[in-house]
């Protein structure tokens, strides 16, 4: 199914969903930067740039609490959040790099423990991708398996046509049902023609045998060479689409308090800290070569999928300028020569 | 990273032709010291893979220091690569370090604090017009309106007591000192004010602690605001732990930070932290007579206690 949408629908469309009790998370302007934050109207919308923060946080929050807890002579009473009261949620203005990214994440909060705070915000959201007009020299989706039109993990898709508004295409059937429910807005395609999507700068990686080199050098000087460069700072796994390593935290007193699930990074001195001491990877080298591992070795091996979608973040606000599409192709490059 | 007003100004072009000149005595006397086997890593910039980026370099062949550059987009503060969190760099021996002006005086707070010693280091100075800030694209020349917002009131463009010093100047232009301004306008408001103008920035804070691990002077082995047996700082990304880090982080700095504005640069939430250390910097000034400089000085002004301080503040 595909349809149009003007640009004045779209935000009338926002305040239809948010008329009806929903949640509209879209790229708004907030002061500096653009982020994807819940919209008050439809005026708020700002499609015109990537968020500097990615959209995994409408189903990842950056921090939540988990449980509660109240201790008295009484006792020790324990209070549950119900992912039930969770909203409906329209996630509008993903970009492919962002819309993609839930697909690829919901093997990893589903295959022995069902997260059910992930999940049940999965299944509240709709989401509305965006294909991407433009790039910068950051970034590489097409280098890992994705592209500016790439319409996976969106419900609906949109595409910036030449005379302004967006062609609407339905990817699943709860994008489908969204059209249908909200027809008023929708117009038949016509014969406006869309905008050319981007060409990232990124050259083709062979994610295949930029694995076969992990496979097997796992000891290896490279790791040394990045890390002595790396800070050990959490910049590129907070702002990343597909990181999804968190830690546990309680925190309030010993009379009442919250247990808080909040983002981690592998990046992190403590990360791997055991509760004895002892740090199994206690150098850099070693952190950072689990956040490459990760990406493109664990996460292949055990799901079948690489772990990044190529959006450029990490490359753009990494303060020592660490280029992840560089480090990929210096080890792509290893495997002709080795 | 804010850099806001700075879009105010018509856009100049800032003549950086001496960097050219500056990179080429950089190569040389890196691979000088080198061959001869004086130092055995030069710490430096090289170009990053995207056309006009620069990153941090360790070089430790001569053949190598032909990579070396300096250009508006070496903005990083390298002496945090001698400090402790990095303590794998120096194992090897003496080394060379590219410094900006801003950068010596964290080597020599460095020195200050027994961090680092004056004859383990080489410092191949460079005289700098000035860098780009955050939000600059990366293809684009240092203009009066991508400047670093530390570089609109520098005052160690050609810096003294270095082992060398890389090209040289022409006039600079009159820049207008917008972070001062910044500070004034902040200091003029009401404490209430005040406040909700922080608790703004700091509601955004995402605890990716970048601004703690670029800082040359966030060398301890342990961070306060990591501890959790017990917890001190709230580790959590929410107001009140986001308030407490940043807090303890500008009261931590007072008397030693060297005003490089790395921290605010690295954050990624364009949280405006200089403007703290820069108002912690000038109670400093105010109070001891303290400021941050390009000689090593034995104690800070909080870690010294003369008869004549002012204790008007004891109530």
């Amino acid at each position: 199914m595909s349809k149009t949408i003007t640009e004045q629908n779209l935000r009338l469309l926002v305040d239809a969903l948010l008329k009806e009790g929903g949640r509209v998370v879209a790229p708004k302007l907030a002061e500096t930067m653009t982020l994807y934050e819940p919209l008050a109207t439809g005026q708020e919308l700002d499609l015109t740039k990537l968020p500097r923060r990615s959209s995994k946080e409408t189903f990842f929050p950056l921090c939540e609490t988990i449980l509660t807890f109240e201790r008295d002579e009484a006792g020790v009473r324990v209070g549950d959040v119900d992912p039930a009261s969770f909203p409906e949620t329209v996630l509008l203005g993903a970009r492919p790099c962002d819309a993609a990214a839930p697909s690829i994440l919901d093997a990893v909060f589903s295959w022995d423990y069902n997260d059910e705070f992930y999940l049940e915000r999965r299944r509240k959201t709709t989401i509305i991708g965006l294909a991407c007009t433009t790039a910068d020299d950051a970034c590489f989706c097409t280098a890992v398996g994705l592209s500016p039109a790439d319409t996976r993990g969106s419900d609906l898709f949109l595409t910036p046509l030449e005379g302004g508004g967006y062609a609407c295409q339905a990817v699943t059937d709860k994008g489908k049902e969204l059209m249908e429910k909200q027809a008023q807005f929708f117009s038949d395609a016509g014969s406006e023609k869309p905008l050319a999507p981007a060409e990232p700068a990124g050259e083709p990686l062979d994610l295949g045998k930029i694995k076969s080199w992990l496979d097997g050098n796992f000891e290896n000087p490279l790791w040394t060479k990045i890390a002595d460069l790396c800070v050990g700072c959490g910049a590129c796994a907070f702002l990343c689409p597909a990181c999804h390593c968190f830690d546990i935290s309680d925190e309030g007193t010993e009379a009442k308090g919250c247990r808080r699930k909040h983002w981690d990074a592998c990046g992190f001195g403590k990360f791997t800290n055991h509760a004895s001491g002892h740090n199994p990877r206690d150098v850099q080298p070693q952190r950072y070569r689990n956040r490459i591992m990760h990406k493109f070795k664990y996460y292949d091996d055990k799901f079948g999928r690489t772990l990044c979608t190529g959006c450029g973040r990490c490359i753009r606000w990494c303060p020592v300028g660490i280029d992840i599409a560089a480090i990929l192709q210096q080890v792509e490059a290893k495997v002709e020569v080795e | 990273m804010n850099n806001m007003a700075q879009k105010i100004e018509a856009t100049t072009p800032i003549d950086t032709s001496s960097y050219a000149s500056a990179t080429e005595a950089i190569r040389a006397e890196a691979a000088r010291l080198l061959t001869e086997g004086s130092v055995t890593a030069v710490i430096g910039y090289r170009s990053g893979k995207r056309a006009g980026t620069a990153m941090p370099a360790i070089v430790t062949s001569p053949e190598k220091a032909a990579e070396l550059i300096f250009s508006p987009s070496c903005v990083n503060n390298l002496a945090l690569y001698l400090t402790k969190a990095k303590k794998d760099i120096r194992k090897t021996g003496k080394v060379a370090i590219v410094a900006k002006g801003c950068d010596i005086k964290a080597l020599a707070g460095l020195m200050g604090e027994s961090q680092l010693k004056r004859e383990e280091v080489v410092i191949l100075a460079v005289a700098c017009a000035g860098v780009k800030g955050s939000g600059a694209a990366t293809g684009e020349p240092l203009t009066t309106a991508n400047i670093a917002r530390k570089c609109r009131e520098c005052t160690v463009h050609t810096p003294q007591g270095a082992d060398s010093v890389a090209g040289s100047l022409s006039t600079l232009p009159e820049l207008a000192p917008l972070e001062a301004e910044e500070l004034a306008r902040l200091e003029a408001l009401t404490p209430a004010e005040r406040w909700s103008f922080w608790k703004k920035h700091f509601s955004r804070c995402v605890r990716c602690l970048a601004c703690r691990q670029v800082c040359p002077f966030c060398y301890c082995e342990q961070c306060m605001c990591d501890r959790n047996r017990p917890q001190a700082v709230e580790t959590t990304p929410r107001p009140a732990g986001n308030m407490a880090w940043h807090i303890v982080r500008a009261m931590h700095l007072s008397g030693r930070c060297a005003s490089c504005a790395e921290c605010e640069r690295a954050c990624p939430m364009d949280i405006p932290l200089n403007l703290l250390n820069r108002k912690m910097a000038q109670e400093l000034k105010e109070l001891y007579g303290h400021e941050a400089g390009l000689k090593p000085k034995e104690k800070g002004p909080l870690a010294e206690y003369r008869e004549d301080d002012d204790q008007s503040f004891i109530k």
